[in-house]
C-alpha cells in the first residue's frame, strides 16, 4: 500500500497560515488528475506532532503509512527556538489509490523558529480541522512548565506520550499524573506491555500471591507493569530492573513467566493503537500513580 | 489469600479480542467449493489473526476418500489460492496440526461412528472439552439424517452449535420440516442459519449508519424518502453449479435469503439493544408486513448470449448441465411493499440477477425532491432528488447525491456525490463475512444469523411469487447477457414514474 503513495508537495520560509491553507487547496485540486474523478478528503482527525529536531528522523519513521491507516491532516511542528523568528513550511497531500479514486491526507511540515517555538497554539488552532478530535503526539519529555506545552493541552482531546523516551523516571510519572484530570493521556510505553499484561492476566489467580517482579525490559515498562500490579492487586509489588531496549522477559517472585504468543507490535502499530481510542484509560492512569 | 471465585482484576482494560471457548469445528462437504474457497481460507484469517480457540481442530468430511495428510495437502493450496492474506507457513501448521478427515457417506451409521471416534480422540489430543461446531456445507436433503446421527451421539460434555448453509429448504414446507427436524433435538440458539450478506462489514455498517447517526433517522421514512432500490447483480453465471441452480433460480438463491435479509435491514425499526433476539424481533416484524405482489409487480428473466465486459458468453440454457428448454429464471425483479407505519407506499424496488452488466450490491435510499427549486436556471427535472447510497459490494462504502453550485456566472446546479469509502478511511483490510459469521457461530453470537421464523416469513414469500409464476408461460431468454435483465423490468418502475438508478 505504501509503494502506492503519490506526493505532491510545496515548501515556503517565512509563510504565513493564509498562505498554507491556498497552497493545500491548489495542491488538492493538482492532486487529481485531469478528466479522472476528483480524489476523495478523507479525514478522521487532526493528528498535531511536536518534534524537537532531535527526534526529527524517528518521527518521520513512525508516521510512514499512518496516512493510510488514519487518513487526517497531519501537522509536524519542529520548533528551533534559537533561530531567527519565522514559520516555514512543507506543506504535502499524499494520495492512496482505492479502486478508482484515491484518498488524500494532508502533512503540514512547519518550522517554528524563534518566537514562534513559543506560541504553537496561535499557529496550530486556524490550521485544526473543524469538529475532529485532535491528537498531539510529543516526542520526548514534555517541559510541564513550558507556555508551550501549555498551549497544545489547551487545544488537544488526547496527548500521546511515549514514556521510553524519558530518563527521569519514576519522578516524571507523577507530573504525568497531574495531566489527568485536564487530558487524556496515552502512553506507547503502555500500549507495548499489552500482549504482557493479556499474559498476565492469564496466570489468575496464581499470579494474585506474586511479590516481586523482575523486568527485563526499558525502565518505562518495568515501572508501568509494576504499577498495573500495585493498583489491580491491591498490595505492594517489588520491582527489580534488569534494563534492556525492549521488553524481552518477566520474572514473577524469581521463576521466569512464559512468553506472550505472537509477535511485538511495530511503532506505527502501537500509534495506530492509541489513535483509535477516545476515552480516558482509568486503568493506565492508577498504574501510573501507583509506580513509585 | 486469593481464591479462584474472585474476579480477576487484571482483566480490567485489556482490550482483549474476542476468543472462542476451545472446540472442533466439523465441516459436512469438506470437499466443496465453499470449504476450499471461503470457509478454509476465513479459518486461515482468523488463525492468523489469534481470533481462534488456542485449543482447536477441524474435521472434514464428506464422501470422496481422502487421508488426513491429502486434505490437509489441498486446504493449503486453496488457502494459498483464496485466502485474503499472505500465505504465512508457522500459521499454516499450527492450524494443519489440528486438522482431520473423515470419509463419511451421511446415512452409513459406521462413518458416523468412525466420525464420533475422530472427535474423541481430538478432544482428548487438542482439549477442546467437547464442544462443537458442525458446519453443514450440504445440501439440504443431507441435512436432517445428520442431525439425527448428531443428536444420538450427543455427550452430555460441553456445547453443540449447528450452523447450516443456504438454501435453508426449497419452500415453506420444506423449511418448515427443516426447522422441525432441528428443533427435535436442539435448541433454536443452538441453530446457526448462515446467510453470508450479513456477515458482510457494509451491511452491518447499515446499522450503524441508521443507529449511530441521528441526521438519519428521522428522515427514514415515508415522509422524506420517495423509494428504495435494491440491486444484488452479479456478471457472472451459473459457473457449472447447473444442478443446484436449475432447481433454485434467482428467487430461491438470492431473493429469498440475501435480498429480503437487505430489505429488512433498510427497513426494520431501531432494536432496543444488539443481541441476537432484539435485532431479529426488529426483521421478523419487517418482514411479516411485507405483503405479497402482485403478478403485475414481480418480473422475471433469463439470460440468453451475450457480452460480458467484452467478452461473447452463452446464454443459460446452453450452459452445462442446464435443460435446452430450461424455465429457470436469472433474474427476478419486484416491487415490493412494507405496510407499516414507517413505509406504508413506499415502494422497494429489488432486482437481481445473474450476466447482468456488472458486479454490484446497493441500496439506494432515495429522497423526495426539493418542492420548489428556487433557479431560474434549474427546472425540476435537472435537479436530481438526493440518494443516500450504501456500496454493499465492490467499492464498500456510503455516498450521499447532492446538489451543488457549478462555479461561475448564473445558477447552474449538478448533482456531486460525497463518499465515503471503507478502502478510504479504514485500511485495515475489510474481514470476509464468512470470518466474521464462523467466529460469532463459535462464540454463540447468533445477531447476524436467520432464526426460524424469519425464514419461514421468507420463504412463504417466495412461494406466493412462485404460485404466479406457475399459471402463466413465459417467453425465455428474454436479456441478453451482459445487460441490466429483461425490458419488463424497466417497465415495471417506469409505470411508477420512475426509473432505476444509471450506472
Amino acid at each position: 500500500m505504501a509503494q502506492s503513495l503519490i506526493e505532491t508537495a510545496w515548501t515556503g520560509e517565512n509563510v504565513s497560515i493564509a498562505q498554507i491553507e491556498r497552497e493545500l487547496a491548489r495542491l488538492r485540486t493538482e492532486s487529481s488528475e485531469e478528466g479522472a474523478q476528483p480524489n476523495l478528503r478523507t479525514s478522521v482527525m487532526t493528528h498535531i506532532a511536536w518534534v524537537p529536531p532531535e527526534w526529527e528522523g524517528a518521527a518521520e519513521e513512525t508516521l510512514f503509512g499512518m496516512a493510510e491507516r488514519h487518513p487526517s491532516r497531519t501537522l509536524l511542528l519542529v520548533p528551533r527556538p534559537d533561530e531567527e523568528d519565522g514559520l516555514d513550511a512543507q506543506v504535502s497531500i499524499r494520495c492512496f489509490p482505492v479502486g478508482d479514486r484515491a484518498i488524500c491526507g494532508e502533512v503540514i511540515d512547519l518550522t517554528l523558529r524563534g518566537n514562534r517555538a513559543t506560541a504553537p497554539g496561535s499557529i496550530v488552532l486556524p490550521l485544526l480541522i473543524s469538529d475532529l478530535p485532535v491528537f498531539c503526539r510529543w516526542r520526548g519529555r514534555p517541559e510541564w512548565e513550558s507556555p508551550e506545552f501549555g498551549q497544545l493541552m489547551g487545544i488537544v482531546d488526547r496527548l500521546i506520550v511515549d514514556s521510553t523516551e524519558w530518563v527521569d523516571l519514576p519522578g516524571a510519572y507523577l507530573r504525568l499524573a497531574e495531566l489527568f484530570p485536564k487530558v487524556v493521556v496515552s502512553d506507547i510505553a503502555w500500549e507495548r506491555t499489552e500482549r504482557w499484561r493479556s499474559l498476565l492476566a492469564s496466570l489468575w489467580p496464581g499470579i494474585g500471591e506474586v511479590h516481586t517482579i523482575r523486568v527485563h525490559g526499558t525502565p518505562a515498562q518495568a515501572y508501568l507493569l509494576a504499577g498495573w500490579l500495585r493498583s489491580r492487586l491491591g498490595h505492594d509489588i517489588g520491582l527489580e530492573l534488569d534494563e534492556r531496549a525492549r521488553l524481552e522477559g518477566i520474572d514473577l517472585d524469581g521463576e521466569p513467566a512464559p512468553f506472550p504468543p505472537g509477535d511485538p507490535p511495530n511503532a506505527s502499530d502501537v500509534l495506530s493503537a492509541q489513535l483509535d481510542r477516545f476515552t480516558r484509560d482509568k486503568i493506565y492512569e492508577d498504574a501510573v500513580r501507583a509506580t513509585s | 489469600m486469593t481464591t479462584t471465585e474472585a474476579p480477576n482484576p487484571l482483566l480490567e482494560g485489556l482490550t482483549l479480542r474476542r476468543r472462542p471457548d476451545p472446540c472442533l469445528l466439523v465441516i459436512f462437504g469438506a470437499s466443496g467449493d465453499l470449504t476450499s474457497k471461503k470457509l478454509m481460507p476465513a479459518l486461515y484469517s482468523l488463525a492468523l489473526r489469534r481470533l481462534l480457540p488456542e485449543k482447536f481442530g477441524i474435521v472434514g468430511a464428506a464422501r470422496s476418500e481422502e487421508s488426513d495428510d491429502d486434505f490437509r495437502e489441498r486446504m493449503k493450496q486453496a488457502v494459498q489460492e483464496h485466502a485474503r492474506d499472505p500465505f504465512k507457513d508457522e500459521v499454516w501448521q499450527e492450524l494443519a496440526a489440528g486438522m482431520r478427515y473423515v470419509t463419511l457417506d451421511f446415512a452409513d451409521d459406521k462413518a458416523e461412528d468412525a466420525l464420533a471416534e475422530t472427535l474423541t480422540e481430538l478432544d482428548n489430543e487438542r482439549g477442546t472439552m467437547g464442544n462443537r461446531v458442525y458446519y453443514f456445507a450440504v445440501p439440504p436433503s443431507a441435512i436432517g439424517t445428520l442431525v439425527d446421527e448428531i443428536a444420538e451421539r450427543r455427550s452430555s460434555e460441553g456445547w453443540v452449535r449447528l450452523v447450516i448453509e443456504k438454501p435453508f429448504g426449497h419452500d415453506l414446507q420444506s423449511a418448515r420440516e427443516l426447522n422441525a427436524k432441528l428443533q427435535q433435538s436442539f435448541a433454536e440458539n443452538e441453530v446457526y442459519r448462515i446467510d453470508h450478506y450479513l456477515g458482510k462489514e457494509t451491511v452491518q455498517n447499515m446499522l450503524a449508519l441508521r443507529f449511530a447517526n441521528g441526521i438519519f433517522e428521522p428522515i427514514w421514512n415515508r415522509q422524506f424518502i420517495d423509494h428504495v432500490q435494491i440491486t444484488v447483480a452479479e456478471s457472472i453465471g451459473i459457473e457449472g453449479r447447473a444442478g443446484y441452480y436449475e432447481q433454485a433460480g434467482a428467487i430461491r438463491d438470492i431473493f429469498q435469503n440475501h435480498l429480503l435479509q437487505l430489505v429488512a435491514i433498510t427497513a426494520m425499526e431501531p432494536p432496543i439493544d444488539f443481541t441476537a433476539d432484539s435485532v431479529r424481533n426488529e426483521k421478523l416484524k419487517v418482514l411479516k408486513s411485507m405483503h405479497t405482489p402482485g403478478p403485475k409487480h414481480v418480473v422475471r428473466g433469463q439470460y440468453g448470449p451475450g457480452f460480458v465486459e467484452g467478452v461473447e458468453v452463452r446464454g443459460y440454457r446452453e450452459e452445462e448441465g442446464v435443460a435446452p428448454g430450461s424455465m429457470t429464471e436469472t433474474f427476478v425483479a419486484a416491487k415490493l411493499f412494507v405496510d407499516n407505519w414507517r413505509w406504508a407506499d413506499t415502494p422497494f424496488y429489488v432486482r437481481m440477477g445473474k450476466r447482468l452488466a456488472r458486479r454490484e450490491t446497493t441500496i439506494a435510499i432515495q429522497f423526495k425532491r426539493a418542492p420548489h427549486p428556487p433557479f431560474e436556471d434549474a427546472s425540476a427535472e435537472e435537479l436530481r432528488p438526493n440518494t443516500l447510497l450504501i456500496h454493499v459490494q465492490p467499492n464498500e462504502g456510503v455516498s450521499l447525491a447532492i446538489g451543488a453550485k457549478v462555479p461561475g456566472q448564473g445558477m447552474t446546479i449538478r448533482t456531486v456525490h460525497m463518499d465515503f469509502l471503507y478502502g478510504g478511511t479504514f485500511r485495515e483490510g475489510l474481514p470476509e463475512a464468512y470470518e466474521r459469521l464462523i467466529l460469532d457461530a463459535m462464540l454463540g453470537d447468533a445477531t447476524l444469523f436467520t432464526r426460524s421464523d424469519e425464514i419461514e416469513e421468507q420463504w412463504a414469500l417466495v412461494d406466493a411469487i412462485v404460485s404466479f409464476w406457475q399459471r402463466d408461460r413465459i417467453s425465455f431468454p428474454n436479456y441478453p447477457a451482459g445487460t441490466w435483465g429483461p425490458s419488463a423490468s424497466d417497465e415495471l418502475i417506469h409505470r411508477d414514474g420512475r426509473e432505476w438508478r444509471s450506472h
